[in-house]
């Protein structure tokens, strides 16, 4: 097919029957399903992916994971998407990252050459000063980052959530996560098993035919385990408190990301082994890649790494790459055995490896430099536990601490790499072991026995444990670097001389040099770099590793998008039943709080003059309502409302305003009594929760001898204000069982009865628009029959609908305040103009001792109604009253009174600005003053109320 | 328009796929035979009760908190809250099924403060019948609805989808079933974020059972 590609192996992913295209800079190149990205491009031979993040270096494969950091691309309009991990699709269109004007010949590598004026700190010395200036710097400095762009037009991706209760969730799919999950499985657990990669078995997928063998049997048991549910392409995040553990899955079809929020019962890290880099001068250079790089390349992908090699091994790892790159058909030029002492010097090349300079200073010409100087123990999650990991000599890496496994650590435990070493059989029998121990923790079997890892005490176990047996560690060589500087940090361009310089300085803590460096702040967070980082810092201070400690490894343990995080959005809406003609009818929505309403349908001014002349209906199915019911219900409305309720009659209505016990006002509206135990109470519309939870409130604590019940009914209800001087006409139409007739069915009085044929309606005459109005509540799925029913008879009356806005505008002609619109969190009942309703000589309510008070001070802001000079000027609301350059009040509402043909307010105004009559001064938010009288009475149409009451 | 000769038309806050009226109720006529449905059942009767959690009426009732079962009349009694129970019973028999729960009511010994009120039009009520509702409900809800932590004949009140919703787990013929119901003014919101969160199983809606175009 291409040069570099091989031809079949034994553990290949790739699928030769399904060949496709995909671009790559405008270009079309060839792959297999089941390659990446970048597998796909070495197989073309392309070398160069990326250029690096501060110095425009050219940069290439290093790892061949998903932590590659030269093999971050751009697909279609995702950016920063991990080359070497993300299966290639026919037909994508992959770009490389931030490089101008091509990969090849990027600008900004200049930067290379200003390489030496570019040291650690960089940036906090340049542009610190003058501090005004750094937005300035900010806008020029990010056109020199390395992420890639989106696009304004992209598509909204579909970001989703699940829940997920396992009582064993195992991170890592290799062969100790899978033996864990197998064995926990059998024990009778529900298992999560989270692998990161595409298909379960780690290292064993490059391995031996032994290995893989051994992965074959292990897939077979994971898969007849009946409970597991495997999770590939996903990654554990985060461990929080009470194993909350986080889980980023990708690759669902339709789903660009889902995040599980798993709450499991034991969590058992099986996280592996992440080879670690080798630090030397050149080691950037495309060509340089770590032997498990190589490995993955030739026996995943069928893809040869290069034309001639040099390995520098330390371990059987870099003996493996040798071994199959000489099979691939690489001409191995030599092995350098760090174990013998041998070492590299540099590597050498300006656009790619041309060849290596050994220690002895002989030069070997190669295309190809492998690296296998170490591991690094991902300790990420086991520090979010709470372990403190220690630093292992003999192993040249991390090891987790003695606690883990055991007292508050109990439902943490570790398998594979990451706890100790030893043969494939050693390993999976200290994983099933741990296994079947995590699922006898989880399943309720006790705890507390600390499991057997490097550190464990393995064999001395609580009753009824698992005998775990102990894993040791091996020995390997301590090599960080080399004899030369070189990258430490591959993500941020940091070398081990910037780390020098950073100690020079003074930052010799890891903590503060990872901070003036940023080495382990890039994406890879510390899993490549931190080990090389640390032992550098170490040995520059002249402190051992143990001495030096790890930065901290917060959350995540691998870069999330921010769709994942926020997932679907939910947003509970309510709609009334009377919705799907308000829609057909052109009706405006207005969003007030989780209801959509009908602002208006048109001509709110309209809409208004139809209620002054003749009949309107507005739906206020929101007005929350609340079932009441008991012998001590009138001991509730005491409490609850400032006014009096003792003498409510059967059949009667009354206006009631609460307050909290601070005083302020919290909630109005209606409250009727229906029978002798019987009342309904309305509310607010954004009040209805918070009224019935406070009311609750109080009779489940203070009161719980009360015999009342509370239920709220708001939604079984649809409610509709019937308003205007045709009301009474018109309901005669729909009305039976009730007596319209003034002197039957009086102002503030309540009836039940059927309208529009439909029983159990509840009426009641009230009057918020100042209207002669019945407010009908109709069994909610009547709603829209009743509303077309209403409209459909009123028809030759004149009847409309109207919505918020007019209701608004009348019910401000009529002078009636809005709870938390002419008043605010401060407002206590004196001040919204509620004394005549503030009982003070009653037993007790809610907030009378304030209210008490407030009365006694008297100097009290005042509610009043306010009407500008000029009538053709509409202050807007929260306009301040002033008195020169004192505030003296604000503007709560103001309209254009269709009614009056000139402007009009409610105002909060200081006391002594609150005589009729006043005149005040409002400053208009373009800086204009007016005038503004204050009127007689809050009412600006029909002070005497003879409308609504006739 | 509202037909003065049909009587007036009880609806759902959910919207139906295919409408057909059912004994004065438009019911969704549509019929799926998918693994995994969404019914709209609000036109069921419902009743809310609440009485002492221990006393004469929660032993008439026979349900205790945070379980369900069906009564000798076929209907499902739910323990909704303590001291709370909601009764799911047939079409267009709200008003006889409060008379009647009214009636046990007054039966039992003086002394309790009961209520007893039809809550019909009050709540919307959703079927989810197959056997990946508890994938999809994993998806809106944090509740563990395994098997054994939420057996058949478990009620609870608990988010899904941000709303607060009854859940009660009816199985169908051994089929995973669960009926969520919640503020009738959520209805329509809480039908579209199932059917969301079940396109991925294939979830269809169903219509009203026994109905059909």
């Amino acid at each position: 097919m291409t040069a570099s590609r091989l031809g079949p192996q034994p553990g290949e992913v790739i699928d030769r029957n399904a060949p496709l295209t995909f671009r790559w800079n405008g270009r079309a190149f060839p792959a297999y399903q089941g390659d990446t990205i970048i597998s796909a491009l070495a197989a073309a031979g392309e070398r160069v992916f990326s250029r690096s993040f501060k110095y425009h270096r050219p940069r290439g494969l290093l790892t061949g994971s998903y932590l590659d950091p030269g093999c971050t691309v751009q697909v279609g309009d995702e950016p920063n998407v991990r080359g070497a991990h993300r299966l290639v699709a026919g037909g994508m269109d992959v770009r490389s990252q931030n490089t101008w004007p091509s990969l090849r010949f990027d600008v900004k590598a200049a930067n290379q050459l200003a390489g030496a004026f570019l040291p650690a700190g960089f940036y906090y010395k340049t542009f610190i000063r003058p501090q005004r200036l750094w937005p300035a710097y900010s806008s020029v400095l990010r056109r020199f980052s390395s992420g890639g762009v989106t696009s304004a037009d992209a598509p909204h991706g579909y970001y989703d959530k699940r829940y997920a209760h396992p009582d064993v969730l195992v991170a890592g799919g290799g062969p100790a996560g899978m033996a864990a999950a197998v064995a926990a499985a059998r024990a009778g657990a529900r298992v999560l098993l989270v692998e990161e990669e595409h298909q379960l078995g780690g290292h064993l997928r490059w391995g031996s035919d032994a290995e893989r063998a051994a992965l074959r049997s292990l897939v077979a048991e994971v898969a007849a385990g009946g409970s597991i549910e495997v999770l590939t392409d996903s990654v554990v995040l985060g461990r929080y408190d009470g194993n909350w553990v986080a889980v980023v899955q990708r690759g669902l079809p339709g789903v660009a990301e889902r995040l599980v929020k798993a709450r499991a019962g034991v969590l058992v890290v099986a996280a592996g082994l992440i080879e670690r880099p080798y630090v030397f001068a050149g080691n950037d250079l495309p060509g340089v890649m770590l032997s498990t790089a190589a490995r993955r390349l030739v026996n995943l992908y069928a893809v040869r790494p290069g034309a001639r090699a040099v390995v520098l091994s330390a371990n059987s790892a870099g003996d493996a790459a040798a071994a199959d790159l000489a099979r691939a058909g690489v001409d191995v030029a030599h092995v350098v055995d760090a174990r013998r002492g041998e070492d590299v010097l540099r590597a050498l090349g300006r656009g790619g490896l041309r060849g290596v300079e050994l220690s002895g200073g002989r030069r070997v010409d190669c295309d190809l430099l492998v690296t296998a100087t170490g591991w690094t123990a991902p300790m990420t999650l086991l520090t979010m536990a709470g372990d403190r990991p220690v630093y292992s000599p003999r192993a040249a890496r991390f090891v987790p601490g003695a606690g883990l496994g055991s007292g508050p650590l109990a439902d943490v435990l570790a398998v594979g790499g990451i706890a100790g070493d030893g043969s494939l059989d050693e390993l999976v029998a200290h994983a099933s072991a741990t296994g079947a121990e995590a699922a006898r923790r989880a399943l309720g079997g006790g705890s507390a026995a600390p499991v057997g890892g490097a550190h464990g005490a393995g064999g001395a176990h609580g009753a009824g444990a698992v005998a775990v047996p102990a894993l040791g560690v091996a020995e390997h060589p301590e090599l960080f670097h080399g004899g030369t500087h070189g990258f430490v940090d591959f993500c941020e361009d940091v070398s081990s001389k910037d780390l020098r310089t950073a100690v020079q300085e003074g930052y010799d803590s890891a903590e503060l040099a990872k901070r003036y460096t940023t080495a382990t702040m890039g994406p890879t967070q510390g899993k490549l770099e931190a080990v090389n980082v640390i032992a550098i810092l170490a040995e520059l201070t002249g402190r051992t590793i143990a001495e030096t400690g790890t930065t901290t490894w917060r959350p995540p343990y691998a870069p999330v998008t921010l769709g994942a995080l926020a997932g679907r959005v939910f947003e509970p809406v309510r709609y009334s039943p009377m919705q799907p003609w308000h829609e057909a009818h052109g009706a405006r929505p207005l969003v007030a709080g989780a209801w959509i309403r009908p602002d208006h349908y048109g001509d709110p001014e309209g809409e208004a003059r139809r209620v002054r002349s003749a009949v309107g209906v507005i739906d206020v199915t929101p007005i929350g309502k609340l079932d009441l019911r008991g012998p001590d219900v009138p001991k509730l409305l005491n409490l609850l409302y400032v006014n009096k309720w003792s003498q409510l009659g059967v059949g009667r209505v009354r206006y009631g305003v609460m307050c909290a016990e601070d005083g302020v006002v919290l909630d109005d509206g209606v409250t009727g009594r229906l029978g002798e135990q019987h009342y309904l109470m309305s509310t607010t519309s954004s009040g209805a929760e918070t009224v019935a939870q406070w009311a609750e409130n109080w009779l489940q604590t203070t009161y719980p001898d009360w015999q009342v019940h509370l239920t709220p009914v708001t939604t079984s209800y649809a409610s509709m204000n019937v308003a205007g001087p045709r009301s009474r006409d018109l309901l005669r139409r729909v009305v039976s069982g009730v007596d319209l007739d003034p002197e039957a069915f009086g102002y503030m009085q309540v009836r039940m009865g059927q309208v529009a044929g439909v029983d159990e309606c509840v009426l009641w005459r009230i009057g918020f628009t100042g209207e002669l109005s019945y407010e009908l509540h109709v069994p909610a799925s009547y709603g829209l029959h009743v509303w077309e029913t209403l409209l459909e008879a009123g028809a030759d009356l004149g009847a409309g609908p109207f919505g918020v806005e007019a209701q608004r505008i009348l019910r401000l002609e009529k002078g009636h305040l809005i709870v938390g619109q002419d008043t605010d969190g401060l407002t206590r009942g004196f001040s919204a103009g509620l004394g005549w309703a503030i009982k003070l000589d009653k037993p007790d309510f809610a907030g009378q001792p304030e209210l008490a008070w407030q009365a006694a001070a008297g100097d009290y802001p005042r509610l009043v109604a306010l009407q500008p000079a000029d009538g053709s000027v509409v202050p807007p609301e929260a306009s301040q009253v002033v008195e020169g350059s004192e505030i003296a009040g604000r503007v709560t509402s103001s309209r254009m009174s269709p009614a009056l043909g000139r402007s009009i307010c409610l105002g909060q105004v200081a006391a002594h600005l609150a005589e009729p009559g006043t005149a005040v001064e409002i400053l208009l938010p373009d800086g204009r003053r007016v005038a503004a009288r204050v009127m007689e009475q809050l009412a600006h149409y029909d002070p005497e109320g003879e409308r609504q009451r006739g | 328009m509202a037909d003065p000769v049909a009587g007036p038309v009880a609806r759902s806050a959910i919207r139906p796929a295919g409408p057909v009226t059912v004994s004065g109720w438009e019911v969704d006529g549509v019929r799926s035979t998918a693994g995994l449905t969404l019914a709209d059942l609000s036109a069921l009767a419902k009743t809310l009760v609440r009485a002492p959690a221990n006393g004469a009426m929660a032993g008439a009732l026979g349900v205790p908190f945070a379980r369900a079962s069906r009564d000798a009349s076929g209907a499902l009694v739910t323990g909704s809250g303590p001291g709370e129970w909601i009764i799911i019973g047939p079409l267009g028999e709200g008003l006889a099924q409060r008379a009647r729960l009214g009636a046990v009511a007054a039966g039992v010994a003086a002394g309790e403060l009961i209520t007893v009120l039809d809550l019909t039009h009050g709540r919307a009520l959703i079927r989810l019948t197959g056997a990946a509702a508890l994938a999809l409900l994993a998806k809106v809800c944090a509740i563990d609805l395994a098997d054994h932590r939420t057996p058949n004949g478990t009620a609870l009140r608990t988010s899904v989808a941000k709303l607060t919703t009854d859940l009660v787990r009816d199985d169908q013929e051994a089929v995973p079933s669960y009926l969520l119901h919640c503020e009738r003014s959520y209805g329509q919101y809480l039908f579209e974020a199932l059917l969301d969160a079940g396109a991925e199983f294939g979830a269809e809606v169903d219509g009203f059972p026994g109905s059909s175009h």
